[in-house]
C-alpha cells in the first residue's frame, strides 16, 4: 500500500504551520506521529495532497508544571501542560504522572504497542477524535482543558466541549492543538481508568470508563465523574450528583447505572450494543471502586 | 515529486532520492535493499517491520521518510557488526526462538530495545515489549526464553534472578522441557542442535520472496471484485492503461478457459474470471507497471461494470431448493458429500446406556502466516517458466503451473525462496503466481506480485466453517458403543483442497479412540465467499474440539473422570480402526498418564475456584498423507489419459540426493522438501548426518530450486519428518555404503564391520580414534568419481479401505497428544485468560526435541488463539469486516499462556530414526481443551466458535447470545493513536 502523491512542508514555528494549513486548505492535513494518518492515507480513508510536518515546530513537546503565576484562566494555575507533540511513551515516562495524574499511565500503558507509542502523540490521540481513543476518557474526569492556537491567536477551552462527533472537533481551519492542560486536581482525589479489549496486547478498547472522585475528610464522596470511551460517538462525561449519605456500594452502582444511561454504543465486529452497556456497567463500577479507594488513600 | 534526503542507517549517512509520500519501510526495502525489515501488515499491526528511531522501536511502515532526516535508524542488518551475533542474537538462535524468522528482525530490535533501557527486565516488562510483534509460529514461548536469558545472563554465567529457596546466585538457565532421553549411540538425531538457517534469519540476511528483485523486474497487482456474485458485463482498462508506467493489463478476456484448483476431478478456478465473479475477492484482472505504486494505483483504474446477482453466504441456506448456485456443476451447491457408515450404528445407540447428541459451530480461521504471499516469474529463452514463489508446495505449483500454460513439467522451474510460515494457505498454486507467469510471459520480463495483508483475507483458503451435529453413545462404563456426525462444511465459491477437508473432517475422529461404530454424513457446501482450504490439522480441529467437547459432557453425566473416560476408549498400537486405517505406534495412554500427573490434574479438577477453570482433551494426525493428490505419475494432465485408481504410489513422494564434496569435508543435501520455518532443513540434515556418520555441521541445504533438488510433495499433511526423512536416510546410508570399503581398507578389516560416527570410521577392536570419514571418501572420489547417494521413500502399498474416500486419512504412522489447560475467566465481562497448558506428545523418537516443543508450543498458541478469538467476519453482501491483523485478532505474547510442553517414549519403525509427525497433531486438543476449561470455570458450555466473552456472558446469564444483528461494515483503525 501507498500513500497519494504528497507534497509535505516543514514549517518551523506554529504561525508558519497554521497559515500553511489555512492556505492549502481541506486538501492539507497536519501530520504529528502519523500512526493514524499514514494508514488513512494508504487506506484512502482520508485524501490529501499536502502533509504539514508538526515536527520542527518548538514548544510543542515536553511534560511539564506550569508556573503558579496569575494565567488568564484562574482554573489552570499550577495546571500540567502535555505538549500535544508529546509521545504516548514519554508522557508514560513521566514524572509528573503521580498522584490521581497517574491514572494517565493506565491509558497509556494498555494503548496501541510500544512501537506506536513512541510515535503516535498526545494531541494526535485527542484531535484524531477516534472514539475509542484512550486519553480522552481519564483526561475529561481530570478536568482538562484544550490549549489551541493558529497564527491568529490562542485559546484554551475545556476538554469537554472539544469533541463535536467521531473524527470531528472544534478545531477551526488553521488552528492546531499546541497543548492539553491538567489542573491540579482537589486534594483527596482518586482516579482510575478501567478499559476492556478482546486482547491482551496491543488491542483498542471496545469499552473503557474513567473515573475520578474526590472525597471529605471523612471519606465520604464529595465529588465524582466518570467518562466513557468507545461506546458514544464522542467520548463522554458524565458528572455524577451529589448524592444522600449511602454505602459505597449503592453510590457504585449508582454511578454505574448512570454510565449505562449515558453510554450510546454500536454494533460492530468487536461487539453488540448490547454488550458493550454491560461492559460500561462493569468497567464504571471497577473505575469508581478504585478511584474511590485511591481518593481514601490520598494524602491531603 | 522526488526529494532528495539523507538519512543516518546504521551510522551511516544514506543519501537517497525519495518521495515524500514514500515510508521508511519502502524506503529501506526498495531504495537501500536492506530487506530485513519486512512487510508483513502495511499498517502498524504486526510489527515486522521494527526498526529503532534514535534507539526507541517503531514501525517503519507508519513513518514518512521525508520527516526523518537527522534521527538515528537501525536496522536488523546495523546490530551485528562483524558478521558476530549480539548475545541477545545468540540466545534467540541457541533457545529456538525463530523459526519461519519473518518476525525475527522486528522481535530482535524490539528486545534489543527494551535490554538497553532495562538490562535486567522483568518477564512483565519483556511481553509488554514484545507486544507489538506478532508472531505466529513460535507460540512465544521460546522467544520469552531468549530474551528472559539475556535479561537475566551475567558476566561470570550465573543468573541475575536469585534463587527462590534461598536467594543465591543460580546459574542461567531456562526451565526444562519435558524430553524423553535421546537413544545412545545417536550423534546427530536425537540432539537439540540450532536450525541451520537461524543466524540468516537473525540478522536479516535470509531473503523471502518480497525481499528479491531480478534484473529489469516490474510489479504488478491482481484486480478483485468488489462483490459476492455477479456477472461481468464490460471492462474498461483504458484509463489503467493511460496511466504513466502502466506496462500490460490483462483480463479474463486475455486467458485461456483453462481452469485450475486442487483436486483434480475439481478444477474450478479460472485464471482470471471471464464471465462471472463468485465472491468478493475473486480476481478480475491483473495489473503490470514499473513500480508497485503505480500498478495499485492502475488497479484501482480498471473500471469493471458487474450485473449483480443475488448471493448465498450460509451453508446451511446454500444446500435449500432454490438457492442460487455458485457452480452449476454442483447440485444444492454441495461439491463433495461424505457417508461413511461402518457397524451397525443405529442398534448400537439403541443398546448404549447413555446417548446424547450436541450441535456445534466452527469459525472461519485463517492462517495468517506473518509473510504475505507472493510471486516473481520470468521465462527462459528456452520457454522455461522460473517462478519464485513464497509457497509450502513447490511441487503441486510445479504440477499446475505446468497444466496451466500446457508446458512439460521439465520446463517449470519453482525456486522457494525462505517462507515466512504457510499452516496451509501456501499449499495451494494461487492467483498470484498464475497472474505473474502470465503477464512475464507477455512483457518479456520478471514480474513479481505480492499479496497485501487484505488481499490476503481476500484469497483466504484458511479453515472451513462446520456446522457439526455429533451424537455420541457410551456403555455403562464410559465405553464408546457408536458415535454418529452430520456436518455441513462451508466451503467458500472453489472447491480448492475442500474435497479432502470434508473426509478429513469424518476419516481422523476414529483414530483415537476405540469406535465399533461409525456413521459420518459431511457435506462440503458451495458460498458466495472465498474459498476455504487446508489449515493446519486439515478438516480435523473443529469435529475434533466437538467430540473431545461431547466426550467431556458425556464423562460428567456419568460421573466418570475425563482423563479417565479417554483411557478407556483409548486407542492402542497395531489396531486397524473401524474405517480401516492401520495404527502403528501409538503412546496415547502414555500421553493421558503424563498429563494427569504434570497437570496435577486430580488435585485441580472440580476443585478451582469459580472463574477457574482446568479442561483436558487429545488428538492426534497422520504422519503424512497415503496417497498423492493427483493420480498417476508425474506428467502433463492433458497427456494423461483416464487414470485408475491403484491402492499404492505411482512414484516416490519423496527423494533426496547428498553429493560430497571432493575433499570428503561437506556433504550437500538436495531435496526439494519445503523449509516454510517448521524446522525440515535442519531435522533433514540431522537425518542425513547421521545416516553417513558426520557431524551435522557438515550438511548444507539445497532444496529451494527445483532445478536441483528433486521432487519431493512438500509440507502438507505432516508429512516430511517422516517421508522425506526416509529418503534423506536412505541416500545418507548409500553414501555411507559406498565410502565403506575405502575405510575398511584404511582399517584392514571387512567393509560390514565398519561403523560411520562423528565423521570418523571404527572398526571394533580397532583404533579407538578410528580413520577419518573425509579420507575415505577423497578415495572414493580419486577412483569413481562424484561421490553421491540417492535415496526416495514411498509410502506402502495397500493403505485404506476399499471403500470410496478410503485414502483420505491413511498414513504410515499416526502421532497421538493430550493436553490440559488451565483458564482465568472473568465472570462480570466473560473475558478468558488462557494461563497454562501441560502438553504430552507421542511424535515418535523426535529428531530435535527443541524443534518439537517449538512446534508444539506454536499450536498450542495458534490454537488456543482459534479458539477465543479468531473468526473471519463477512457482512451481508459478502464483504469481509475484519480482513486486516487490527479487526482479525490472533494472540499476542501478552495473551499467550505459560506451556509446558513433554515428548513421551515412542518409537515408529516407519519413521526415519524412530519419527513421526508433531506439527499439526499438536493443534487437535488444543481447542477442546480450552472449551472445557472455560466450562469447568463457568458452569457453562459453549458450543460455537469462538468461544468470546460476549457468548460467555450471554451464557452466564441465561439468555442466547444477541440475536444476528446488523454488524457495522466499517472497521475501526488501529487506534485510538495519534
Amino acid at each position: 500500500m501507498h500513500l497519494p502523491d504528497v507534497t509535505i512542508h516543514h514549517p518551523a514555528s506554529l504561525a508558519e504551520a497554521s497559515a500553511t494549513l489555512r492556505r492549502l486548505g481541506p486538501r492539507a492535513r497536519a501530520l504529528a506521529g502519523g500512526t493514524d494518518l499514514v494508514v488513512d492515507l494508504k487506506t484512502r480513508r482520508v485524501d490529501a495532497d499536502h502533509l504539514v510536518s508538526l515536527a520542527r515546530v518548538p514548544h510543542l513537546r515536553g511534560v511539564e508544571r506550569a508556573p503558579l503565576g496569575a494565567p488568564a484562566n484562574g482554573d489552570l494555575a499550577g495546571a500540567l501542560r502535555i505538549g500535544a507533540l508529546t509521545t504516548i511513551a514519554q508522557l508514560d515516562r513521566s514524572p509528573e504522572l503521580r498522584g490521581s495524574l497517574s491514572a494517565l499511565r493506565e491509558a497509556t500503558r494498555d494503548m496501541a504497542a510500544t512501537q506506536v507509542r513512541h510515535t503516535a502523540t498526545v494531541g494526535g490521540n485527542i484531535a484524531g477524535a477516534v472514539p475509542c481513543a484512550d486519553l480522552p476518557p481519564v483526561l475529561l474526569v481530570l478536568g482538562a482543558w484544550v490549549e489551541i492556537a493558529s497564527d491568529s491567536g490562542t485559546r484554551t477551552l475545556p476538554l469537554v466541549s472539544f469533541f463535536t462527533g467521531p473524527r470531528q472537533t472544534l478545531l477551526a481551519p488553521g488552528e492546531l492543538l499546541t497543548a492539553i492542560l491538567v489542573p491540579p486536581p482537589p486534594t483527596r482525589t482518586g482516579a482510575a481508568y478501567a478499559r476492556f479489549s478482546l486482547r491482551e496486547g496491543n488491542a483498542i478498547a471496545v469499552a473503557s470508563v474513567a473515573a475520578a472522585v474526590t472525597v471529605d475528610d471523612a471519606g465520604r464522596i464529595a465529588r465524582a465523574s466518570l467518562a466513557l470511551g468507545a461506546v458514544a460517538p464522542v467520548p463522554r462525561l458524565v458528572e455524577l450528583p451529589p448524592g444522600p449519605e449511602r454505602s459505597d456500594d449503592d453510590a457504585i452502582a449508582d454511578a454505574a447505572r448512570r454510565a449505562v444511561a449515558a453510554s450510546d454504543p454500536i454494533n460492530d465486529i468487536r461487539g453488540s450494543a448490547e454488550y458493550r452497556r454491560e461492559l460500561v456497567r462493569v468497567l464504571a463500577g471497577r473505575a469508581m471502586r478504585s478511584a474511590l479507594e485511591r481518593a481514601r488513600e490520598a494524602r491531603p | 515529486m522526488t526529494i532528495a534526503c539523507t538519512l543516518t542507517v546504521n551510522d551511516e549517512p544514506r543519501p537517497v532520492a525519495i518521495e515524500p509520500g514514500d515510508t521508511l519501510l519502502d524506503v529501506l526495502r526498495d531504495r537501500l535493499r536492506l530487506t530485513g525489515a519486512k512487510k508483513g501488515c502495511d499498517v502498524g499491526d504486526c510489527g515486522a517491520c521494527t526498526v529503532l528511531l534514535d534507539g526507541e522501536p517503531v514501525n517503519a511502515c507508519l513513518l514518512l521518510a521525508a520527516t526523518l532526516e537527522g534521527r538515528r535508524i537501525t536496522t536488523i542488518e546495523g546490530l551485528a557488526r562483524g558478521g558476530t551475533l549480539t548475545g541477545l542474537q545468540r540466545a534467540f538462535v541457541e533457545e529456538g526462538a525463530i523459526q519461519c524468522g519473518y518476525c525475527t528482525p522486528g522481535m530482535v530490535l524490539s528486545a534489543a530495545a527494551l535490554l538497553a533501557r532495562h538490562p535486567e527486565a522483568t518477564r512483565e516488562q519483556v511481553k509488554d515489549a514484545l507486544a507489538g510483534n506478532l508472531c505466529r509460529c513460535t507460540g512465544y514461548t521460546a522467544i520469552l526464553r531468549a530474551v528472559e536469558r539475556c535479561a537475566n545472563a551475567r558476566p561470570d554465567g550465573t543468573c541475575a534472578r536469585r534463587s527462590a529457596e534461598d536467594g543465591r546466585p543460580t546459574p542461567c538457565q531456562c526451565p526444562p522441557r519435558g524430553d524423553a532421553p535421546a537413544r545412545p549411540g545417536l550423534a546427530s538425531v536425537g540432539h537439540s542442535v540450532p536450525r541451520v538457517d537461524a543466524a540468516d534469519k537473525v540478522t536479516g540476511r535470509a531473503l523471502y520472496t518480497a525481499d528479491l528483485s531480478l534484473p529489469d523486474m516490474v510489479h504488478a497487482k491482481v484486480v478483485l471484485s468488489p462483490i459476492a456474485h455477479g456477472r461481468i458485463r464490460r471492462i474498461d482498462a483504458s484509463r489503467a492503461r493511460a496511466l504513466p508506467g502502466v506496462l500490460d493489463v490483462i483480463t479474463g478476456a486475455d486467458v485461456t478457459e483453462n481452469t485450475y484448483g486442487v483436486s483434480p476431478a475439481r478444477y474450478d478456478e479460472e485464471l482470471l474470471a471471464r464471465a462471472k465473479v463468485r465472491h468478493v475477492g475473486d480476481p478480475v484482472a491483473a495489473v503490470a507497471a514499473i513500480d508497485e505504486k503505480t500498478a495499485e494505483r492502475a488497479a484501482a483504474l480498471v473500471e469493471v461494470e458487474y450485473e449483480e446477482l443475488p448471493a448465498v453466504l450460509d451453508a446451511l441456506e446454500a444446500v435449500k431448493p432454490g438457492a442460487p448456485l455458485v457452480h452449476d456443476r454442483y447440485e444444492r451447491n454441495v461439491n463433495t458429500h461424505v457417508a461413511h457408515d461402518f457397524g451397525d450404528v443405529d442398534a448400537a445407540f439403541a443398546a448404549s446406556h447413555a446417548v446424547r447428541e450436541e450441535v456445534f459451530t466452527g469459525n472461519f480461521v485463517y492462517q495468517c502466516p506473518m509473510e504475505p504471499q507472493a510471486a516473481i516469474a520470468h521465462w527462459d529463452h528456452d520457454g522455461t517458466l522460473v517462478l519464485h514463489s513464497a509457497t509450502q508446495a513447490p511441487h503441486y505449483v510445479q504440477y499446475m503451473m505446468a497444466h496451466v500454460f500446457h508446458v512439460p513439467l521439465g520446463k517449470v522451474r519453482v525456486i522457494r525462496p525462505h517462507v515466512g510460515g504457510g499452516f496451509g494457505v501456501k499449499a495451494a498454486t494461487n492467483p498470484l503466481e498464475v497472474c505473474a507467469a502470465l503477464l512475464a510471459r507477455r512483457l518479456g520480463r520478471p514480474v513479481r506480485i505480492v499479496f497485501s495483508r487484505e488481499d490476503m483475507f481476500h484469497y483466504y483458503r484458511g479453515r472451513h466453517k462446520q456446522h457439526m451435529r455429533f451424537k455420541l453413545g457410551l456403555d455403562r462404563g464410559g465405553r464408546i458403543t457408536a458415535f454418529s456426525s452430520e456436518i455441513h462444511l462451508d466451503g467458500g465459491a472453489y472447491s480448492s483442497f475442500g474435497v479432502a477437508t470434508a473426509y478429513y473432517a469424518g476419516s481422523m475422529i476414529p483414530t483415537l479412540y476405540k469406535i465399533p461404530n461409525y456413521r459420518y454424513n459431511g457435506y462440503r457446501v458451495m458460498t458466495h465467499k472465498p474459498a476455504c482450504g487446508a489449515m493446519r490439522g486439515h478438516g480435523v480441529p473443529q469435529p475434533r474440539f466437538a467430540f473431545e467437547c461431547l466426550l467431556n459432557m458425556m464423562a460428567d453425566d456419568l460421573g466418570i473422570d475425563p482423563i479417565e473416560i479417554r483411557r478407556r476408549n483409548a486407542m492402542t498400537p497395531h489396531t486397524r480402526t473401524v474405517n480401516d486405517l492401520d495404527i502403528g505406534s501409538c503412546e496415547f495412554l502414555a500421553t493421558l498418564d503424563a498429563v494427569e500427573r504434570d497437570s496435577a490434574w486430580r488435585e485441580k479438577y472440580g476443585r478451582l475456584p469459580k472463574g477457574r477453570g482446568i479442561g483436558v482433551a487429545s488428538g492426534g494426525f497422520v504422519s503424512g498423507a497415503g496417497y498423492c493428490i493427483y493420480r498417476g505419475q508425474v506428467q502433463m494432465t492433458h497427456e494423461k489419459g483416464p487414470e485408475k485408481f491403484q491402492k499404492k504410489s505411482i512414484f516416490p513422494h519423496a527423494n533426496a540426493v547428498i553429493r560430497v564434496t571432493e575433499d570428503g569435508m561437506a556433504a550437500i543435501l538436495m531435496i526439494g522438501a519445503a523449509e516454510i520455518g517448521q524446522g525440515s532443513d535442519t531435522i533433514l540434515s540431522q537425518i542425513a548426518a547421521e545416516a553417513m556418520g558426520i557431524p551435522h555441521t557438515r550438511l548444507r541445504m539445497k532444496s529451494q530450486d527445483s532445478d536441483i533438488a528433486p521432487l519431493d510433495l512438500g509440507s502438507y499433511s505432516s508429512r516430511v519428518t517422516l517421508m522425506a526423512g526416509n529418503a534423506v536416510a536412505a541416500a545418507g546410508a548409500a553414501v555411507a555404503d559406498k565410502i565403506r570399503p575405502y575405510a575398511a581398507a584404511m582399517l584392514g578389516c571387512a567393509p560390514p564391520a565398519v561403523r560411520f560416527a562423528h565423521g570418523r570410521a571404527f572398526v571394533e577392536g580397532g583404533p579407538p580414534e578410528g580413520v577419518a570419514w573425509e579420507e575415505a571418501a577423497r578415495r572414493y572420489f580419486n577412483e569413481h568419481g562424484p561421490l553421491v547417494g540417492t535415496g526416495c521413500y514411498k509410502p506402502p502399498e495397500g493403505l485404506g479401505g476399499d471403500f470410496k474416500g478410503a485414502t483420505v486419512g491413511t498414513s504410515p504412522a499416526y502421532s497421538f497428544g493430550t493436553a490440559a489447560c488451565e483458564v482465568a475467566v472473568d465472570l462480570d465481562t466473560g473475558k478468558v485468560r488462557v494461563q497454562r497448558f501441560t502438553d504430552y506428545h507421542d511424535c515418535g523418537t523426535p529428531i530435535n526435541p527443541q524443534q518439537v516443543h517449538g512446534q508444539v508450543e506454536g499450536a498450542i498458541v495458534m490454537s488456543a488463539s482459534e479458539t477465543i478469538l479468531e473468526d473471519v467476519q463477512f457482512d451481508d453482501k459478502g464483504r469481509v469486516l475484519n480482513p486486516n491483523l487490527h479487526g482479525y485478532l490472533i494472540m499476542t505474547i501478552k495473551d499467550a499462556p505459560e506451556i509446558f510442553s513433554g515428548i513421551v517414549e515412542s518409537y515408529e519403525p516407519r519413521g526415519p530414526f524412530g519419527a513421526k509427525e508433531i506439527g499439526e497433531g499438536a493443534t487437535l486438543p488444543v481447542l477442546g481443551a480450552v472449551a472445557h476449561a472455560i466450562a469447568n470455570a463457568t458452569g457453562v458450555w459453549i458450543k460455537d466458535l469462538p468461544i468470546t466473552p460476549e457468548k460467555i456472558l450471554a451464557a452466564l446469564h441465561g439468555s442466547p447470545p444477541a440475536a444476528p444483528r446488523h454488524r457495522s461494515p466499517t472497521c475501526l483503525p488501529t487506534a485510538s493513536k495519534g
